[in-house]
């Protein structure tokens, strides 16, 4: 951090302090602890263990910094796939506190391999919507038969 | 283990205003974007968000965000930016950015 503007512009998230262990100082960032991290994932079971396929971002760090976590999954499966490749096991049950069905919860953007490309006519409606103050309309329109 | 299934609407119940929130995936990929347009169609406010790269499920709330910590905050390729981000970031308005990269 050091060079960049960031720490005099933001005091109540980073912090200069003197290295207890030598006569430099070093910039301590505040932890961040999320009331919940909300994850799309291709498969998870009913108690909450989840697997994501491709590219995990950084879905397993939050979850573990947050206090709970919401799935939504494209599909259930049984534990027993779970249990066959524990090492698989991106997102272990015990840190989750809802699992919700939900095939296509990533629509309209990406979640491979299920579907790879960007709906663009949803993506191009969702631009219109902010300008015109739409979102919820847009919202409603996304989740017409899901509650 | 404990069962945990619920409907989007049950789950999105947990969510209370003024909540930090960290949503997964990036850009366009793997958010969690009809949850968040559940929760942008409810009448929550002062909420938080962070990330690294918060995507396009992030952008959806941001009317009801006040702060925003990330890193980067974009859709990427032909997505662009981030319309609800800008929106509701740039210039005196409502959500500040706390940017940590």
């Amino acid at each position: 951090m050091w060079g960049s503007d960031l720490v005099a512009k933001n005091p109540d998230f980073y912090h200069i302090y003197k290295n207890p262990w030598g006569d430099d100082e070093v910039v301590c960032v505040r932890a961040l602890v999320p009331d919940y991290a909300i994850l799309h994932v291709q498969e998870a079971d009913i108690y909450g263990n989840a697997r994501i396929l491709g590219p995990s971002y950084q879905d397993a760090l939050m979850a573990r910094a947050a206090k709970k976590v919401i799935l939504t999954t494209e599909r259930i499966v049984g534990t027993y796939r779970m249990q066959e490749e524990p090492k698989l096991t991106a997102i272990p049950h015990f840190l989750v506190e809802a699992v919700v069905e939900l095939p296509g919860g990533a629509k309209p953007g990406i979640c491979y391999p299920e579907y790879l490309t960007v709906d663009w006519a949803d993506h191009k409606a969702y631009q219109k919507a902010v300008k015109a103050d739409e979102v919820k309309q847009f919202a409603d329109k996304m989740l017409e038969g899901r509650a | 283990m404990k069962e945990k299934l619920m409907s989007l609407s049950q789950a999105a119940d947990l969510i209370q205003d003024g909540m930090l929130l960290a949503l997964g995936g990036n850009a366009m990929h793997r958010n969690p974007t009809l949850f968040a347009l559940e929760l942008a169609r409810r009448p929550l406010k002062g909420l938080k968000v962070c990330g690294a790269a918060p995507g396009i499920a992030t952008d959806y709330l941001m009317a009801q965000v006040d702060t925003a910590y990330f890193g980067f905050f974009g859709l990427e390729n032909e997505a662009g930016l981030a319309p609800q981000m800008r929106k509701y970031m740039e210039g005196d308005g409502p959500a500040r950015a706390i940017e940590g990269s």
